[in-house]
């Protein structure tokens, strides 16, 4: 009695709260802490959506673990190719402060409404002065071992994290710096000519003021110094994965070629040793870190890329490779590249005197010692949350779980235990990348409904100058050389540059600036532009990928087109990397300036059309993905049309009673289609399927079999899948043979039989052809289902034939459970079967057991199989519709497998739940979660504006010959009603594939004209 | 037919590189942070995307001189 009146009592207060918080002040802002992946995502999401966001990172740079990462699997793209963008995107976002070498000291207030204060240590760097030219860093005379480089080389006292660090100015390490120390030196001060650096910085504290707190401060890795049986911090060629992560890295210490540490010679054979410091509750850590059997195998096969000799060993417990198409990526690393996978826990490492290589001692499975000499070994190092996580736990007053990760329930995967507070990333739980990314995009969502009222209130728009109208006018262009400090000056004599500039037809203006990009340097820019009526603007100084944008703005508020302007880059690709060749880079750098010159007489100002934006939803598939993405995209504020073509919400979820820690999905499921219904913002459409549509983003039109039409701005496509139906196993035939599903029912309504025998079998229509792929969920069903037997009746008998156990991240407690109480686990290979005879009462099944080294039989009460999940069936249909891709096994494929995760290549159409592959309940509501906020981007805008670099397309010569319809990835050219080719200028990412490819030359693009290429390469040739 | 012309000692051929803004272009840029080294001969091109390289512009740079095209992306 005294707990529900707790209880309620406790519901009271939250109640009144919530009532307080309406009448209270809602602060259109977000605090995020943590500046990796996942919480860069749900920056940019919330910066994109008109919200203010602080970001706040205790290094000095953003990016957090995935700049330190190589390549990423399954697709080996360069981790820091996808990530450096986006670090660029959000570095100069209008609307996202980020606040490097920070941390948040205390946190008052309620959700909506929150006063954060913040301490800041000292940079010693001023940024505003700062060009990020690395002279300092040159100078500077004391070596300290790099962190980031994971001790493998050493860095300066000043430095930056990375060579691409966001922000790019240095900082300076107090505890190393020489001045600091002993009081001399300031060679860095000496040297740097824009006078950025300040020893007298010191700590600022100041306060925030947002209406949410985003947690992504990431996890820690495993020391492995404490398993001193694998010789890590003895032997110098045992090293981290993190490490090798490093070597694999052209920017790493022996810049990508493979060496090993002791000395330097290159490795043949390596081995990775796995859960290392995972799935070990004795000695490390009870959970699975989720990632590392794929990171050693992409490790493997990298490394066999860069190096043909290396041979690659892997001494693994389970294959956890339970991702989209991960499977067929350990498959081909099996197959193409030849990595040896044993199944075996490594119990030692010695070193082979004189020759540094290391004697490896392992048991196979049938009790055989083996010694095995390899040159290098790579230990998996799993995640563990950080030191501090109870100080930074009780600083914002969530709860922590018994392994020390933020508490979350299964159905609101991304709540803390404080309303308001959400958290994203590996600190929820181990994760990769996409599944970040996926939860980044999700609490954005979240964010975005409940501080919905304060959308756009505390962001502000620059007032801009009318545009000059240049049309007709001859060219008339101003070259700035800079010399930015040393940086060029010192390869490239700048006043040559600016004089051959000076020789230039059209060049009314050259002079050379210390600076161009400081504020100085920029004044002067917009001064001349007036002064001597400039209609083009050239800066030749650094990389456009980075500073296009910054002096685009400056000329924009001189008033001249931004497309009017284009950078020389003479430092990155001309005085860094070849220096000392002075006459000769000096040549380069004029013929690149000419280059540019020439492009740009053909500059056109380039105008961007702007559309309206239906500010409503169409969710397709009433399952929980679609349900939770319909209501966090109705809490935005916005109208939604969910469509379900069967007569009941709910899809797959209808036949699930339990998670795997026993919440209760029934009534979850209640309460959500409840609220879906009695929503005002969503209209449910049920027994009804999409039947015809058109449009492109922000402006969708679509006509359901109802006869409905729906006008929209974006489309959730959450059609969901479907159970295996099996065959094999004489499913079908003998009454004690059944599916999980049905032995879930069972067991939800009346108690397992005592002293039964229950035999589950797994992967039962997953992971062989034609369905090569994990599905997922069905270890975890098992293990639910047996524990629940267990549990129910200790006296009945489980025995679970698998291959490998797939129970990853947190989900490895309720493995460990299952074996506490008994349950028995046999492993079976896929070509050795288990073989079930259906003769008697009583199936019996007779397989090979690998740890007895014999064949064994038994009879079971009842034979459980554990049935995989497949692709909808409405998947087909739906692809075509939309004219979207699927991967191999028929899920749909998304824009990008690490980054866009619940995106479609095509703007304005989203993915989410089964229908992008299997997964578990909470992780549908994540990505469905995701999807909402990814949606909000593009409904919060009451206007969209096509990109300035697209193609244009000329009607007058174009013959309509279809070459542009057939290549272009997007779709953008149609064939209209007149039956010529026309094209849709929102859809076009400016790839200019239809440009290449068209022999009227019809379609040109912005900036990258045919004109003004072919006077670039006609200016490299000496012909101006 | 045209004789090949005979190749000076000291020659070195002056090469055009077409580069795409995302990858080739972003590598040129990381060689230079980097501070790695290469002969200055080489003048890069940004394209939006490789698949913009249309075949007239590597005709037109053999045709005015160049002796090379390194198309990167």
């Amino acid at each position: 009695m005294d707990i529900t009146a707790n209880v309620n009592q406790q519901l009271e207060i939250q109640e009144s709260k919530i009532e307080n918080r309406k009448s209270k002040i809602t602060k259109g802002a977000a605090l995020i802490v943590g500046g990796g992946i996942g919480g860069m995502q749900a920056a940019l999401d919330l910066g994109d959506s008109g919200f203010k966001v602080h970001m706040v990172q205790r290094d000095s740079s953003i990016g957090g673990t995935m700049v330190m990462l190589d390549k990423t699997f399954p697709t080996g793209d360069c981790s820091m190719c996808m990530i450096s963008p986006k670090m660029v995107e959000l570095g100069r976002h209008a609307n996202i402060d980020v606040h490097t070498l920070a941390e948040v000291v205390s946190v008052e207030g309620e959700p909506g409404n929150y006063h954060v204060k913040i301490r800041q240590a000292p940079r010693f760097v001023d940024p505003d002065k700062c060009t990020g030219c690395g002279i300092c860093e040159k100078k500077c005379p004391k070596l300290v071992t790099s962190v980031f480089e994971q001790g493998l080389t050493t860095r300066k006292a000043i430095y930056s994290l990375f060579a691409q660090a966001v922000p790019n100015t240095r900082v300076i390490d107090k505890d190393n710096c020489l001045f600091f120390q002993r009081g001399r030196c300031r060679a860095c001060e000496k040297f740097c000519t824009s006078k950025a650096i300040n020893f007298d910085d010191t700590e600022k504290n100041y306060e925030l003021h947002v209406g949410a707190i985003i947690l992504s401060p990431g996890l820690a890795r495993y020391n492995p110094i404490k398993r001193q049986e694998l010789g890590f911090g003895r032997f110098k060629n045992v090293i981290t994965s993190l490490q090798f992560e490093r070597i694999l890295s052209a920017s790493g210490p022996y810049m990508g070629t493979i060496k090993r540490p002791l000395d330097e010679k290159h490795p043949v054979k390596v081995a990775w040793i796995q859960c290392v410091g995972s799935r070990d509750p004795h000695r490390a850590n009870p959970w699975c870190s989720s990632v590392c059997c794929m990171y050693a195998t992409k490790q493997a096969v990298i490394a066999k890329e860069h190096d043909n000799h290396i041979h690659p060993t892997i001494f693994y417990m389970d294959m956890r490779a339970f991702g989209k198409d991960f499977d067929k990526y350990v498959d081909r690393a099996k197959n193409q590249y030849g990595v040896r996978y044993i199944r075996s826990m490594v119990s030692s490492v010695h070193e082979q005197a004189r020759t540094g290589n290391l004697i490896l001692r392992y048991s196979l499975e049938n009790g055989q010692f083996m010694d095995e000499i390899f040159d290098m070994v790579i230990l998996s190092i799993g995640f563990e949350p950080h030191e501090d996580v109870k100080a930074f736990a009780e600083q914002f007053g969530i709860e922590l779980n018994t392994h020390g990760f933020a508490k979350t329930e299964q159905f609101t995967p991304i709540e803390t235990s404080q309303p308001g507070i959400f958290v994203t990333g590996t600190f929820q739980g181990p994760k990769d990348i996409p599944e970040t990314v996926t939860q980044g995009s999700a609490v954005a969502g979240k964010t975005m409904s409940m501080l919905s009222s304060a959308r756009g209130t505390e962001v502000s728009v620059k007032p801009l100058p009318p545009e000059t109208d240049v049309s007709g006018q001859e060219a008339r262009i101003g070259v700035f050389v800079c010399h930015c400090g040393i940086n060029i000056a010192q390869t490239v004599h700048i006043d040559q540059v600016v004089s051959a500039a000076k020789e230039m037809k059209n060049v009314v203006h050259a002079e050379n600036m210390l600076y161009a990009c400081a504020q100085d340097g920029q004044e002067k820019i917009k001064q001349i532009v007036k002064e001597k009526n400039l209609n083009r603007v050239i800066v030749a100084s650094c990389t456009p990928r980075t500073h296009q944008p910054l002096f685009q703005e400056t000329i924009r508020d001189a008033g001249l087109n931004k497309y009017l302007f284009e950078l020389a880059d003479i430092r990155e690709q001309c005085s860094w990397c070849h220096m000392g060749q002075n006459e000769k880079a000096t040549e380069k750098a004029i013929k690149i300036v000419n280059m540019v010159i020439a492009k740009a007489r053909y500059f056109e100002p380039v105008h961007t059309a702007s559309f309206n934006v239906t500010p409503s939803a169409l969710v397709i598939g009433g399952g929980i993905a679609g349900m939770t993405a319909a209501l966090s995209i109705a809490d935005q504020g916005f109208s939604v049309h969910l469509v379900e073509k069967e007569k009941q919400l709910g899809g797959l979820v209808n036949k699930l009673y339990r998670t795997l820690d026993q919440s209760d999905v029934q009534s979850f499921l209640e309460k959500t289609i409840d609220a879906v219904e009695h929503h005002p913002k969503i209209s449910v459409y049920k027994g009804v399927e999409v039947k015809k549509t058109d449009g492109f983003v922000g402006n969708f039109k679509t006509q359901l079999s109802n006869q409905t039409d729906i006008d929209h701005g974006v489309i959730v496509i959450a059609v969901g899948g479907e159970e295996y139906k099996p065959g094999e196993f004489s499913y079908g035939k003998h009454n004690r043979i059944i599916v999980q599903r049905e032995l879930e029912k069972r067991l939800e309504k009346t108690a397992p039989e005592s002293g039964a025998h229950y035999v589950m079998i797994q992967c039962v229509g997953s992971r062989e052809e034609s369905f090569n792929y994990c599905s997922r969920v069905c270890c975890q069903d098992a293990i639910k289902n047996a524990i629940m037997i267990k549990e129910k009746s200790p006296d009945a008998h489980v025995t679970i034939l698998y291959r490998d156990i797939r129970t990853y991240g947190l989900r490895e407690d309720y493995y460990k459970k299952a074996r506490d109480l008994g349950v028995r686990f046999i492993r079976f290979e896929v070509d050795k079967k288990p073989e079930i005879d259906i003769e008697s009462a009583k199936p019996k099944l007779k397989l090979f057991d690998y740890m007895l080294n014999r064949e064994i039989e038994m009879t079971a009460d009842y034979v459980v199989l554990s049935t995989g999940l497949r692709p909808h069936p409405s998947m087909e249909k739906i692809s075509k519709l939309y004219k979207l891709t699927r991967n191999l096994d028929g899920f749909f494929l998304e824009a990008h497998v690490k980054l866009r995760p619940v995106d479609f290549p095509f703007e304005g159409v989203f993915l989410c739940g089964l229908a992008h592959a299997p997964k578990n309940l909470d992780e549908t509501i994540s990505q469905a979660l995701a999807a909402s906020g990814r949606a909000g981007v593009v409904l919060s805008h009451d206007k969209l504006s096509a990109s300035g670099i697209i193609s244009k397309h000329n009607k007058q010569i174009c013959m309509s010959c279809l070459s542009c319809v057939r290549i272009c990835p997007f779709d953008s050219p149609y064939i209209d009603e007149t039956g010529k080719v026309c094209h849709n200028e929102v859809k076009c990412m400016g790839c200019g594939l239809c440009a290449a490819i068209c022999p009227a030359k019809a379609f040109q693009v912005n900036n990258f004209k045919d004109d003004q290429i072919l006077a670039m390469i006609d200016a490299c040739a000496g012909l101006n | 037919m045209e004789e090949p012309k005979k190749i000076p000692r000291d020659w070195e051929p002056d090469i055009l590189a077409f580069a795409c803004h995302y990858c080739a272009f972003a590598a040129a840029d990381l060689a230079g942070v980097m501070r790695l080294s290469y002969a200055p001969n080489v003048k890069i091109i940004r394209l939006p995307c490789t698949g913009k390289l249309d075949y007239i512009y590597v005709l037109r740079a053999f045709e005015q001189g160049v002796d090379g095209v390194f198309c990167a992306g």
